[in-house]
């Protein structure tokens, strides 16, 4: 089933549901190719890439409910479905695993049985896409993780997570550019300034990039943070 | 120097109309939570509707003027006082060095905006300075205002001042009706839940805040369904969560998320949602409502006349009028609508 099902959302947005992609990283970067191409069009105010949606939201002042369901059913329908393959920047990212920085890090040892080498190994091992970014300003939803890391959110989420934080949920990891309330659990912090307020781009993920962490010590994280304007 | 702030209140803002365009970043809209009052407060004093302005909560800042200034009050009713003198909303007022401006806790409605000649400076990001407090985004340093915090101005160029008639001044004193279309989602709820969720009165939990309010009422349980995979939220979603209390979304709300979507609030109704905090709100489905606070709806689609339409003529703008049934002469729509515009010589 390639054709998305397009419904209306709310009285100025339509929302696109895809299906027949094997992942949700092919899905991710094809709804956000998708969307990209909505956004250079007049009369969109919004569109908004999820896992496996699109969502539109237009101006009405510019378009009628029409012509913006015709405008989304066209992106959806033209964009190369393969966007997996697309050139995307690397993007490595240090990561200090545990202790403070990783206030469910051993919580999580404990109850996927791994040794702490163990959950560095795995979550450090793969390379990740950026699969789609939200919820949070600039926070990059990765996949996918291994089959052996897919836990459940917090019950109840953080009022407070730190900036650079790394969570799981799921089948993805995920990365906090900013602080936020939160219910991934986190395993551990980046000392990499993950915003850096340009205009148009100020976060340094952009779906498509591939991002590889790498673990470092406590005072290795401190060195880089000093590095750092 | 506008004012420094002597008491900042219980959670005081600087806002105005939010980042626009930002959410494929995760940016939260932001910006005044009632765009109606912080218009008012606005066009009262010739600025741009959407100037920055303090968005006040609940309980209102006390400051003291460095300056000669022109100030006005909108929305919520606060105990307004300069130097322990009862003062109106909607009014243009003089301040003068040494004036001492005070708001009390809020007796109808629940957030007002000052607005001073000329705006609020703030750091601006992403073409807005509305404060986005968990990122710590926009406002003086991101975050609400504090005791010692030094206003300054933004210096915009102002316009005529406009006469706010009555008419306009919000009225909080009684139940909201919600205009909402059914949400994305909503084949995933039992059509006797959807159903419900538009026949029932809800009351917002108390602990809401910029990004959400959890309604009280009645459950939404939503059907077994395979797990959603995170899309797209705006301001104005219903989403509800595994225990089936709704979550009514506002000016903060996240980008995307994973709770079904039972209901969006249409744009227009949308600077009802914080005034409703203070009592029932009856979410109503769009078309089969005709009946609802006409009013207060039609002047919140002057502000989507003023943010999505500014290159309309009055002409033009009259059928978004007549959509939600207000006034009921052409004529009146007209004048009130020419008296809004920003930019007069649009109005003919």
């Amino acid at each position: 089933m390639n054709t998305p099902t397009i419904k209306p959302f709310g009285e100025r947005g339509f929302i696109a549901q895809l299906g027949g992609f094997s992942s949700d990283v092919d899905s991710g970067l094809f709804a956000n190719a998708v969307a990209r191409a909505l956004r250079d069009k007049n009369g969109v105010d919004d569109a908004v890439a999820g896992i496996d949606t699109i969502a539109m939201r237009f101006d009405p002042a510019q378009l009628d409910a029409e012509q913006a369901h015709a405008m989304l059913l066209d992106a959806a329908s033209n964009t190369p479905r393969n966007t997996r393959s697309v050139a995307a920047k690397v993007i490595d990212i240090p990561v200090c695993y545990g202790g403070e920085y990783g206030p469910d890090f051993d919580a999580l040892c404990t109850q996927l049985k791994l040794t702490p080498e163990a959950l560095v190994k795995l979550h450090s091992g793969a390379p990740y896409r950026v699969i789609t970014i939200g919820f949070a300003p600039g926070f990059a939803y990765l996949g996918e993780l291994p089959e052996g890391l897919s836990v459940p959110r917090l019950e109840t989420p953080r009022l407070h997570v730190a900036a650079g934080s790394v969570g799981v949920a799921g089948r993805y990891t995920g990365v906090y550019s900013l602080p936020s309330p939160g219910g991934w659990r986190i395993i551990g912090r980046t000392p990499r300034a993950l915003f850096d307020g340009r205009e148009h781009h100020p976060f340094i993920f952009e779906p498509g990039d591939e991002v590889r962490f790498r673990a470092v010590t406590p005072s290795a994280f401190a060195a880089i943070t000093r590095a750092q304007p | 120097m506008i004012a420094t702030l002597h008491q900042p209140g219980l959670q005081t803002t600087i806002q105005d109309a939010g980042r626009r365009g930002g959410r494929h970043l995760g940016l939260p809209q932001s910006g005044a939570a009632d765009r109606v009052s912080l218009a008012l407060a606005n066009a009262v004093l010739g600025n741009p509707w959407d100037a920055p302005a303090l968005e006040c909560t609940m309980t209102g800042p006390a400051l003291e003027f460095e300056m000669d200034i022109d100030f006005a009050i909108a929305g919520a009713e606060m105990d307004a006082r300069l130097n322990d003198e009862p003062v109106g909303g909607y009014r243009r007022i003089g301040a003068k060095p040494g004036d001492r401006l005070a708001l009390g806790a809020a007796k109808a409605g629940a957030r007002a905006y000052i607005a001073f000649a000329g705006g609020v400076a703030g750091c601006a990001f992403f073409n807005s300075v509305s404060t986005y407090i968990p990122a710590g985004l926009g406002g003086l340093h991101g975050q609400a205002l504090r005791a010692g915090d030094v206003l300054r101005s933004r210096n915009t160029d102002t316009m005529a001042p406009v006469d706010i008639p009555d008419a306009l001044h919000p009225n909080f004193g009684h139940d909201w009706i919600l205009r909402a279309t059914p949400g994305p989602d909503a084949e995933y709820f039992n059509p006797k839940t959807i159903e419900d969720f538009f026949s029932t009165p809800f009351h917002a939990d108390r602990r809401g805040d910029r990004m959400g309010l959890r309604l009280i009422g009645a459950k939404m349980p939503c059907e077994d369904t395979p797990p959603m995979k995170s899309s797209a939220m705006f301001p104005g979603t219903v989403q509800c969560p595994p225990d089936g209390a709704p979550i009514l979304l506002g000016p903060d709300a996240q980008t995307i998320g994973g709770y079904r979507r039972i209901a969006q609030v249409i744009d227009a109704d949308l600077p009802l949602i914080d005034p409703a905090r203070r009592s029932d709100l009856v979410p109503a489905h769009q078309r089969a409502n005709r009946k609802t606070d006409k009013f207060a709806a039609a002047k919140a689609d002057c502000l989507i006349y003023f943010r999505f339409q500014p290159s309309l003529t009055v002409a033009q703008f009259q059928p978004s009028l007549k959509r939600v049934g207000w006034p009921p002469s052409p004529h009146r729509t007209t004048r009130r609508a020419g008296r809004l515009t920003p930019h007069p010589s649009r109005s003919e």
